[in-house]
């Protein structure tokens, strides 16, 4: 079944919410609007109570480029979405076009979770495979690593992504508000939500391991 | 060179990305948007080394079975050759991934085509100065890392050499090895320069580094989008006439270059 379907029928069954996107249907005559949550009164205001209007699903990288303070937002599980903009769609495949640009393949991530068919990486698997300069990045101790997820990952640290990675096969994340995370940012039930998976690490955590794993080298007594 | 509708097929567009400058990712967005619009694919979609989605993940939002890969980088090198191939577990020009068929195609920046682009930008950007008196510069970044990265710079200044263009001198010149493009005006011999940075964005190295080492900011600027002005050409630096080209790669006409590739990847590995 194609993408497009899978998601109309899981907004038949009251699906809203995908990281800080409110989805909302049929209102004012226009299939599906999307607004961040905390605009989503806006769609019953006169004049959508003065929001930005945009109807071509391409606008959503442009809105999703760059967090209210400026700051450039380059992962998109991010949540500091910006506020004030609304979205006006036409028809499902518009909807997953959107969907795709605000939050980049993890609504077919969240499918293949669904049916059992998504591929979850490893840690140690994916600073394995570095290369360049970032190969480096493999010389992070475990301690190090978990330390990691807990001050660069989750919500405190602005990732709305649930891990569902390990630092290997017999090593899982220790517990932390990092790794229990559920990718459902916002007051919402989790059986109304398409949350947001995080099936390896993302540059960022690599980025983060080979600067620790290098200062973990330095304080190596010689 | 026309190419015939794939509607049951997906086209994959791969670029670097920058977790920096968002800069970066817009030519990549403007070349998927403009052959979406064409409708010749079932889906059009891009992909990134460092940004989303990753090459390990956007295959999940791919519904097609077949699925064409295009780098929309400038050269063979060591992404193309080595990065891409293994993010996309490719084993050869076809591989069956997950159950999906992967067509690996050459990069935007190796197809003869790209040379009308090149001449096009130099045209465009230096209307009214006499070739016989000027230096078409194509620079690029030159690394160690592979050595064909620089390949198909020095491919196009053969192409343009031999093209009838009218230059009277084509040079390649490189950010991190010799030719140096800090060196362009000794590079040159007329008093007119063109340089053409053979990237595909106007990102970190176009318009913030390369415009340092040419002597037109005397220090690195901010990304491209944030600037007020925008390169103001020409320079008069060092005893010459510089004009600077904004990267090849954000030449509209690049998405006939991404569907020309296709076309070559059917006409070899896919014949009738």
């Amino acid at each position: 079944m194609p993408t497009a379907e899978k998601l109309h029928r899981l907004i038949q069954s009251g699906v809203h919410r995908m990281g800080e996107i409110e989805i909302q249907t049929n209102v004012a005559n226009i299939p599906f609007m999307l607004t961040h949550w905390q605009d989503a009164a806006a769609v019953n205001k006169p004049e959508f109570g003065g929001v930005e209007v945009h109807r071509d699903p391409a606008a959503a990288r442009e809105i999703s480029t760059y967090a209210e303070d400026g700051t450039y937002r380059f992962t998109k599980g991010q949540v500091n979405l910006k506020r004030g903009w609304l979205m006006a769609l036409g028809s499902l495949e518009e909807l997953r076009q959107a969907l795709d640009h605000f939050y980049p393949a993890c609504l077919g991530l969240f499918l293949a979770e669904e049916d059992g068919t998504l591929e979850v990486e490893f840690l140690r698997d994916k600073l394995q495979r570095q290369t360049g300069m970032y190969r480096f990045a493999r010389n992070i101790s475990d301690a190090g690593a978990q330390q990691l997820v807990r001050t660069v990952c989750g919500p405190a640290h602005q990732c709305a992504k649930r891990i569902l990675w390990q630092i290997d096969a017999a090593t899982p994340l220790e517990d932390s508000e990092a790794s229990r995370f559920n990718g459902i940012p916002g007051e919402v039930p989790q059986n109304e939500a398409i949350p947001l998976l995080c099936r390896e690490a993302c540059n960022h955590f690599v980025a983060e391991c080979r600067r620790v794993a290098k200062t973990e080298f330095e304080q190596k007594p010689a | 060179m026309s190419i015939a509708p794939k509607p049951h097929s997906a086209l994959l567009i791969v670029g670097h990305g920058s977790t920096e400058n968002p800069d970066s990712s817009t030519p990549y967005f403007d070349h998927a948007a403009e052959i979406r619009r064409r409708n010749l694919f079932a889906e059009v979609h891009c992909c990134f080394w460092k940004e989303e989605p990753s090459m390990r993940e956007v295959l999940y939002q791919v519904d097609s079975d077949e699925v064409y890969i295009v780098p929309d980088f400038i050269s063979e090198g060591y992404f193309t050759q080595d990065v891409i191939p293994r993010e996309f577990q490719l084993t050869g020009p076809t591989s069956v991934v997950r159950g999906k068929t992967l067509h690996y195609c050459l990069p935007v920046g190796v197809h003869p085509h790209m040379t009308d682009l090149i001449l096009r930008r130099a045209c465009e950007t230096a209307p009214d100065i006499d070739p016989a008196t000027t230096t078409l510069i194509i620079t690029g970044h030159g690394t160690g890392l592979n050595q064909n990265s620089t390949k198909a710079i020095r491919d196009q200044v053969d192409l343009i050499a031999a093209s009838g263009a009218g230059y009277a001198a084509v040079l390649d010149a490189y950010m991190e090895e010799q030719p140096f493009i800090a060196e362009w005006d000794q590079l040159s011999q007329t008093p007119n320069v063109i340089v053409v940075p053979f990237f595909i964005s106007d990102g970190l190295h176009s318009y913030q580094d390369i415009p340092v080492l040419l002597g037109i900011d005397p220090e690195v600027g901010p990304a491209a989008s944030q600037r007020e002005v925008f390169r103001h050409n020409p320079h008069h630096l060092r005893g010459k006439t510089l004009y600077y080209t904004s990267a090849i790669g954000t030449e509209r006409l690049l998405a006939d270059v991404i569907l020309d590739q296709i076309s070559d990847f059917d006409q070899i590995h896919k014949p009738l």
